[in-house]
């Protein structure tokens, strides 16, 4: 599947390589429609209460209808607005949450690019997104979006550099910074959750800060900004921005599964269930863990959300790298 | 005609057309906007040339600005139109005299220079070749770099701590 990029280029090509991004696509919708469901259940399974169970055999077709709600609504554009940017202002947040998807190995023979700087590749694309967020706050003409937007990119920027600090140890380990490279160093050794058990803590939470979720979800805080940086928008542009988010859990999921518990790595020897299945396995108990958090904990302020990122977190991250390249060179590894 | 030749001219097109934009639209957020999609036509283009690491560090340095700059140009300045742009008469003729001139020595300068026809080999792990070269051969301009922008992060905090004791 990864030889299609290398090919010399025909008509037949690209729409093999388009044929694998819709499809890919069609899965990642999937997996938005029932993560929202899931999310539903395991928050109300924790608050002790039933969650969605009308629409549909156990309420599996609510977030569908929820969805086609959303898509037949009228698609308002204050007046005041700066038209041409609030169009922007979702598809720049969401072009590179798709993008992303691109590099993440998910099992030996499914994976779209063999990117030699994967990492990187993830990081600087996930950045971009930021800037469509804010565009949507800032042509919004709203004080609440421009707020939200303003507090989202004062988090995100804080919180990218923990996490970006924190591959730093398995790069520094494997020696790459291609993700394939990575599951591989792996299978060889041990999982990178046992030797990089600070990393690993460090992107949880950092994770947890990029993807604007409870705790850290002061961008959207409802009781004090209405609804952040997406305050005007409805039906589908809203439904992009929300649909971003959720790629996002998507992508750092399997993000964290690659980099962190193996891959597609099977444990204990199980070799004969496929690499996709553990794969998926995997993601699901980071997914969980996810909405665990946030049916858990209280939401943070921001003086206390800001001084964590500075003061412990980048620290911490720090001391990660230095603590890795020391028994780097010291042979422990 | 090759998938190659294609991209380089949506990315050149990218390049040229983000930085035009930029110098003639009127509002900072659409000024940041377009010479962010110039930054990222060049980020294409070293894709093309196979310097992925420095594709993507482009993204990640020049797109993160990009979000300050928005930030910075919301907070900083009037968000009213401006309508009276100042205009001199020699400028024009000026300016295009001037980037005439300094077309024609970049092209006499890259039409001369002999180029070595074969590059090193770039392909495989240009990553480990640039951190190689960084960390040997030109260690002490990258310390010295680094020193430059832990005295400028200081110099930032000494400023900001000044007016906030006020």
């Amino acid at each position: 599947m990864a030889d299609l990029l290398t090919r010399p280029f025909s008509w037949l090509n690209l729409l093999y390589i388009s044929l694998a991004a819709v499809i890919m696509l069609g899965i990642v919708l999937f997996f938005v429609t029932y993560a929202i469901y899931f999310e539903r259940k395991v928050i109300g399974w924790i608050q002790i209460r039933y969650g969605p169970n009308r629409v549909g055999p156990k309420g599996l077709l609510q977030t569908v209808a929820d969805v086609f709600k959303l898509l037949i609504k009228e698609d308002i554009i204050p007046e005041k607005a700066d038209k041409a940017l609030f169009r922007i202002g979702p598809m720049l947040a969401y072009l590179p949450a798709f993008a992303v998807i691109a590099v993440i190995p998910y099992s030996e023979k499914i994976q779209f690019a063999d990117v030699n700087v994967g990492i990187l590749y993830y990081a600087a694309l996930s950045s971009i997104t930021i800037t469509g967020i804010l565009l949507g706050g800032w042509a919004s003409n709203n004080k609440y979006a421009i707020m939200g937007g303003m507090r989202s990119v004062a988090q995100m920027i804080s919180y990218e550099v923990p996490l970006i600090m924190s591959f730093l140890g398995i790069v520094i380990m494997t020696g790459s910074l291609n993700l394939i490279d990575i599951v591989e160093a792996q299978k060889d050794s041990t999982w990178f959750i046992f030797p990089q058990i600070i990393g690993f803590i460090t992107f949880l939470i950092a994770g947890n800060a990029e993807l604007n979720r409870t705790p850290f979800d002061l961008p959207e805080a409802e009781n004090e900004l209405v609804a952040g940086y997406f305050v005007e928008y409805s039906g589908f542009r809203f439904a992009f921005y929300y649909l971003t988010e959720y790629v996002y859990v998507f992508a750092m999921a399997s993000l964290m599964t690659v980099l962190f518990l193996g891959g597609w790595d099977a444990p204990f020897g199980l070799d004969f269930i496929p690499g996709i299945i553990w794969f998926i396995l995997k993601f699901m108990l980071l997914v969980f863990y996810l909405f665990w958090v946030r049916a858990t904990f209280p939401r943070v302020k921001t003086n206390q959300l800001m001084g964590f990122a500075w003061k412990v977190l980048i620290p911490v991250a720090l001391f990660n790298v230095l603590l890795t390249a020391v028994l780097k060179i010291l042979n422990v590894y | 005609m090759t998938g190659e030749y294609i991209a380089f001219f949506i990315f050149a097109l990218m390049a040229i057309s983000g930085a035009v934009l930029m110098l003639n639209l009127d509002r900072v957020i659409h000024m940041v906007l377009s010479i962010g999609l110039s930054f990222i036509g060049v980020a294409g283009l070293f894709v093309l040339l196979k310097a992925e690491f420095l594709a993507f560090v482009q993204i990640l340095i020049y797109a993160g600005a990009i979000t300050i700059m928005m930030a910075l140009g919301t907070m900083m300045t009037s968000q009213h139109k401006e309508d009276k742009k100042l205009k001199r008469k020699g400028h024009t003729i000026f300016a295009i005299l001037g980037a005439t001139i300094i077309g024609l020595i970049l092209l006499n300068g890259i039409r001369t220079t002999s180029w070595p026809n074969e590059a090193a080999n770039l392909g495989e792990d240009n990553v480990i070749e640039i951190g190689m070269a960084m960390f040997t051969k030109h260690v002490i301009p990258f310390e010295l770099a680094s020193l430059l922008l832990l005295v400028a992060l200081m110099g930032a905090i000494v400023l900001a701590k000044k007016e906030s004791d006020k």
